[in-house]
């Protein structure tokens, strides 16, 4: 797309400068055929593996959450169609769980991490073998707690979810998906003293 | 002076096209071969440590057909390949036939030495570095396969797993090809 932008403004430059409008077309298609090349090029040198990550967030809801009161973050991620990750509780100690760390902070306590239950699949590659594996949508739920002495507003919470992805034939590297999302702390309404004194039955 | 559009047109695209063959050629000299360059060459060598301390250098097979797997304890696909390897050894062991195992994982020593006495790997098993990856190509992909003929040239790679027939396939094609087979007929 920036390689289209640039081809435009200078094709447009073109126009207005007769005197080095020639040259000023040749660059514009050069550049634009370059870019053309270079698009094909990055495509041929992916060819093999997920394009990209196999997994990424797709709901990082903003939970607001009162101070001293513990909230909890559902966070929603997709494995990419045709892949499989190991759940948070494979069935072999050879295999590496799904796992999302999530960086303390100072204001914020961050509590238990809770995966959902993986499925129990076996695939192409070996048909007897089933193994707990997370597939389509998952979610991870994150519980937290501010401090009652947090001040209120909008905290960043990052975190990073370590995945090891294989499709029907193939494994992948163990990669780690940069995570965060946003928590809204709301002042904790005022204490409210019970006094007889002024209790309006005191005044019956 | 009037240009033609059309000849600026046809300039640009040939000047774009050797930009980039250049820029392809520049950015794969020195960093990282892909695996299709790689097949026809003597396989880039290494010495990597084998899991039962000693070391194990590609060059010192030479002679042999070489079959060089990369895998890791958790690639399950890796480990359905393992059975038909320790059979394959066995039979085509005493023709000249050698399996090389690198491990890519970064799980210990000990854990690798566990899962292969469980699989009963009866080819040496070695410890795997980022570089020697790369030398091959980065592999993406686990298992990916190569096979090496009698001269340690590259004539065959396999990326996943592969049905046995295509590893037999293989093996025959590495021990029929190389000087050394030359010199016997």
């Amino acid at each position: 797309m920036a390689c289209l932008v640039a081809c435009l403004i200078t094709t447009n430059r073109a126009a207005t400068w007769s005197t080095l409008g020639a040259m000023k077309i040749f660059l514009s298609v050069l550049l634009l055929f370059v870019c053309l090349a270079s698009v094909g090029a990055s495509a041929q040198d992916d060819d093999l593996g997920p394009k990209g990550l196999a997994v990424k967030v797709v709901a990082a809801p903003v939970v607001t959450v009162v101070q001293g009161k513990p909230g909890t973050v559902p966070l929603t991620f997709r494995v990419a169609s045709g892949y499989h990750i190991n759940s948070n509780m494979p069935k072999s100690e050879f295999l590496i769980p799904t796992v999302l760390k999530v960086e303390a902070n100072t204001d914020m306590v961050i509590g238990k991490i809770t995966y959902p239950e993986g499925q129990d699949m076996s695939f192409a590659f070996d048909p007897d073998e089933k193994l707990n594996v997370y597939t389509g949508d998952f979610n991870v739920e994150v519980l937290v707690r501010p401090l009652h002495t947090a001040q209120s507003g909008k905290y960043v919470i990052r975190g990073t979810l370590k995945y090891q992805a294989c499709d029907n034939k193939a494994c992948y590297p163990p990669k780690t998906l940069p995570v965060s999302f946003d928590v809204k702390i709301a002042k904790a309404p005022p204490a409210h003293h019970a006094n007889p004194a002024q209790s309006p039955d005191a005044h019956q | 002076m009037k240009r033609n559009p059309l000849i600026l047109f046809f300039v640009a695209a040939i000047v774009a096209v050797m930009l980039s063959v250049g820029v392809r050629m520049a950015r794969n000299h020195g960093i990282r071969p892909t695996p299709g360059q790689l097949m026809g060459n003597v396989a880039p060598d290494f010495q990597l440590p084998t899991l039962d301390g000693k070391q194990l250098r590609l060059s010192d097979l030479r002679g042999k057909a070489v079959l060089l797997n990369f895998w890791a304890t958790y690639c399950e696909p890796c480990k359905v390949e393992m059975p038909w390897f320790v059979e394959l050894q066995q039979q085509y062991g005493p023709q000249g036939f050698q399996i090389v195992g690198v491990t890519m994982d970064d799980a210990s020593n000990a854990d690798i030495a566990k899962f292969t006495k469980a699989m009963g790997i009866n080819y040496p098993i070695l410890i795997g570095q980022d570089s020697v990856g790369e030398s091959y190509g980065g592999l993406s992909v686990l298992p990916t396969t190569f096979f090496l003929d009698r001269d340690g040239k590259l004539i065959a790679r396999e990326f996943g797993l592969q049905s046995r027939s295509v590893f037999v396939d293989h093996i025959n094609k590495a021990l029929s090809q190389g000087q050394a087979v030359q010199a016997q007929k």
